[in-house]
């Protein structure tokens, strides 16, 4: 007989709070379609551009990013006395939380016209170039994000491989291309088609970093040919047009990513760098190490100097004047309260969804099956669709301008959910196939089984789950842009408005407020929830 | 003979420090307790470590007369076989072999043969094309064998090599290293944790306690020794 529980209650609320706002953005959707002119569409060559473009911008990035990544993450290996390794594999975790706009922030500090490269260029007696805007600057930015995530991934690999395998390397006397044909590439290509998959569709659906640096005609992706067809061009229909095309196309690459294998855990390369032993026959010649100077001095420039840039450009004289601005601080404010409701509803809708699960998997398979796929919505309809949607579907309704935030929360909760979902419910299932037994021999239920059993060892990952969702919603500028107002500021749109009026300095001050935010979000809810370290 | 003159290295606290004579053409059974420094002494003669700086005469390494602790460990005359991890998952059996020879696998017809009758002594012979995975834990150990035999180096240094084996498995390849070792007058240093094994394996033992070489002799007075050490070490039932 079925017994109503709190549970049911509290599963069935999240499955709401997922459902609802993408069933109200597909609704607008659909009611849409019939004033969209699709022959229209069909012929508008600045639209086919804009798809070959989204394609084409992040097929170069998954490629440079992978190869560039499997060159540092081998340096790194071969270096373990590295002096420098330590900073770098820091920046290359940090480099994960930074909110993007930041990172373009960096990026036009060090290439832009009046940046370090194009300084040092001039010393040298060229002309100074305007190159950042475009395709390049994309490619700059996409690699600074996914260089690191891939890099620590591979690393991970390689460190994984038992120290024999070098030893034996070594009396078999092989040269590096044959570590790399026999030891290394068999390690490594197991996670690339995932990874592949990963960074391609971060790449194709990312929005803030296109539209700071690219923009123009030549170099503007679907996700921001929508806000430019709400915010500039005021033309809905088109909106629609262009959304169902990214859900078609994301739909797409999430089916073959799911074709490729198991998603792997981006982040679960917390504990790497820590091999000290270097047992590859390897690292001694003048080449290797000429190479491996090379690469890790590539890498250095393109993550760890935009940020250091950041942090350079943020002191300045400036500093007080725009400390004392209310303004500031109200945005501040709302950057923290949109960070830590995203991490907390994002974690409350997990749960729910991961209860349900645990229900339903020992009774119906594929439902359980249904409830991962509940999280993962967010991954077909991307967060800027989502909330194009939104906005359209609550406009008639409500003073879409006024519930700003509370968008921000919700689609940043459910961006974070997949990641959430997946760790939450990997984590049950240990606790589950590890205690069940004892705790019901023991007679450990509920509220006492919760406290005593599961906490201890679900705060581990819940901590860092959270703590990335509030760094990433600390540094979101998608949602916000689209329903910014004047009224309502958070960080990253301040950030985004002083990088656009040229106030220099002033935006230099935010950066910095802006990514200690991040940071600090990231650091004390990790420790914090995570409970402490091994 | 082969020889260890005064060779130290320290790793972390641990000091360590080996002198050591031992003769050619013989198994030699190396013992002691966990974290003694057994695999140590291993590992600087394949040279996988460094000995700490040599003084002179101090720190060298002999084999058959000629010194080999200043070459690499692919020039050294000796094969290691570990526990696990002796095989590379993704190449068949042929190839882990002939990798022994040639690293970019390409062999002559002679060479080829030379795979194909190493195979048969360790009894894989038509296994030749199954991957690691395929095969059991001891099959995997004739492989590594098998390679070590195509490798042609005098020495053989084997880190607890059945340990993951079951009994009877074990029995089987104790028997079959001391065939191949007599028929190919290999020397081989084994480290084992188990006082039958070394009594059925080898004529020496080498018992070593806190880094250094605290007993050496035959086996059968091993298993008789009224040392504290050794006796602790082998509980009260041997």
């Amino acid at each position: 007989m079925f017994k109503l529980r709190s549970w049911h209650a509290f599963s069935g609320f999240s499955f709401l709070l997922v459902l609802l706002p993408l069933l109200t953005a597909v609704g607008a959707f659909l009611s849409y379609t019939e004033q969209a002119q699709w022959a229209l569409y069909v012929q508008d060559s600045y639209t086919w551009r804009v798809i070959w473009f989204s394609w084409w911008q992040a097929t170069l990035s998954t490629v440079i990013s992978l190869v560039l990544a499997l060159l540092v993450a081998r340096s790194l290996a071969r270096r373990p006395h590295f002096m420098g390794r330590w900073l770098m594999l820091r920046c290359f975790s940090v480099a994960l939380v930074v909110p993007s706009i930041i990172a373009v922030y960096g990026i036009i500090l060090l290439h832009g016209k009046q940046g370090y490269v194009n300084q040092l260029w001039h010393w040298l007696g060229g002309q100074p170039r305007s190159y950042v805007y475009g395709l390049v600057g994309i490619l700059l930015a996409h690699v600074f994000f996914n260089l690191p995530l891939a890099a620590r991934i591979f690393l991970q690999r390689l460190e994984a491989i038992a120290p024999e395998t070098w030893r034996l390397s070594s009396q078999l006397g092989m040269s590096s291309t044959g570590l790399w044909r026999h030891i290394e590439w068999p390690h490594l290509k197991g996670v690339l088609p995932q990874l592949a998959a990963m960074i391609f569709a971060l790449c194709f659906t990312s929005f803030a970093i296109v539209m700071t640096l690219g923009g123009g005609p030549k170099a503007t992706t679907i996700e921001v040919a929508i806000f430019q067809a709400i915010r500039f061009d005021f033309d809905m229909a088109k909106a629609v047009y262009l959304s169902l095309l990214q859900i078609i196309f994301c739909g797409f690459i999430l089916w073959c990513g799911l074709r490729l294998g198991r998603p792997i855990d981006m982040f679960a390369s917390q504990g790497i760098g820590h091999s000290k032993l270097s047992l590859r026959p390897d690292t001694q010649s003048l080449m290797g190490k000429m190479h491996d100077a090379a690469v890790l001095l590539l890498a250095t420039l393109l993550v760890l100097v935009p940020l250091v840039a950041v942090v350079i450009a943020g002191i300045n004289d400036a500093w007080l004047q725009v400390l004392l601005d209310v303004r500031l601080w109200r945005a501040f404010v709302n950057s923290l309260w949109v960070a830590l409701s995203s991490a907390l509803l994002s974690l409350l809708m997990a749960w729910g969804l991961v209860l349900a699960q645990r229900y339903w998997r020992q009774r119906h398979r594929l439902a359980a099956e249904a409830v991962e796929w509940t999280g993962s919505i967010i991954l077909v309809v991307p967060p800027l669709v989502l909330a194009t949607g939104l906005f359209i579907g609550l406009r008639p309704h409500v003073d879409v301008f006024a519930i700003n935030l509370y968008v921000v929360v919700l689609v940043n909760a459910l961006m974070g959910l997949p990641y959430m979902l997946r760790v939450l419910s990997v984590a049950y299932v240990k606790v589950s196939s590890d205690y069940d037994r004892l705790c019901s021999s023991l007679a450990i239920y509920g509220w006492h089984r919760l406290r005593q059993v599961e906490w201890p060892i679900l705060r581990r990952p819940i901590g860092l789950a959270m703590a990335l969702v509030a760094a990433m919603s600390a540094g979101d500028l998608g949602v916000v842009a689209l329903f910014g107002s004047p009224d309502i500021q958070t960080l990253p749109l301040l950030m985004y408005q002083r990088l656009g009026s040229y106030q220099a300095d002033a935006a230099g001050v935010t950066a910095v407020l802006l990514l200690g935010l991040s940071l600090t979000l990231f650091l004390v809810l990790e420790r914090a929830l995570g409970g402490p370290r091994d | 003979m082969i020889e260890l003159k005064h060779v130290r290295c320290g790793i972390g606290e641990q000091q360590f420090h080996y002198d050591l004579q031992l003769p050619e053409g013989e198994i030699v059974a190396v013992m002691g307790a966990s974290g003694a420094g057994k695999s140590t002494l291993l590992n600087l003669l394949a040279g996988f470590i460094k000995p700490d700086s040599q003084v002179d005469g101090e720190g060298e390494i002999y084999l058959g007369g000629e010194r080999v602790d200043t070459l690499e460990p692919s020039q050294r005359p000796m094969t290691s076989l570990f526990q696990e991890h002796n095989l590379f998952a993704h190449m068949s059996v042929y190839q882990n072999l002939a990798l022994g020879i040639r690293s970019n696998l390409k062999l002559t017809t002679q060479e080829q043969r030379q795979v194909e009758q190493a195979l048969d002594q360790v009894g894989l012979a038509n296994m030749g094309s199954r991957l690691p995975k395929q095969l059991s834990g001891g099959q995997r150990q004739r492989v590594a064998l098998g390679r070590a035999l195509v490798r042609r180096k005098p020495l053989l240094l084997l880190d607890e090599p059945f340990s993951a084996l079951d009994p009877a498995l074990r029995q089987d390849m104790t028997m079959l290293l001391k065939t191949v070792c007599q028929q190919h007058q290999l020397s081989a240093l084994v480290v084992t944790h188990e006082p039958r094994d070394a009594l059925a394996l080898a004529q020496q033992v080498v018992f070593i306690a806190q880094g250094q070489v605290h007993w050496q002799g035959t086996s059968e007075d091993f298993l008789q020794q009224t040392d504290a050490r050794i006796k602790a070490y082998l509980g009260e039932n041997c």
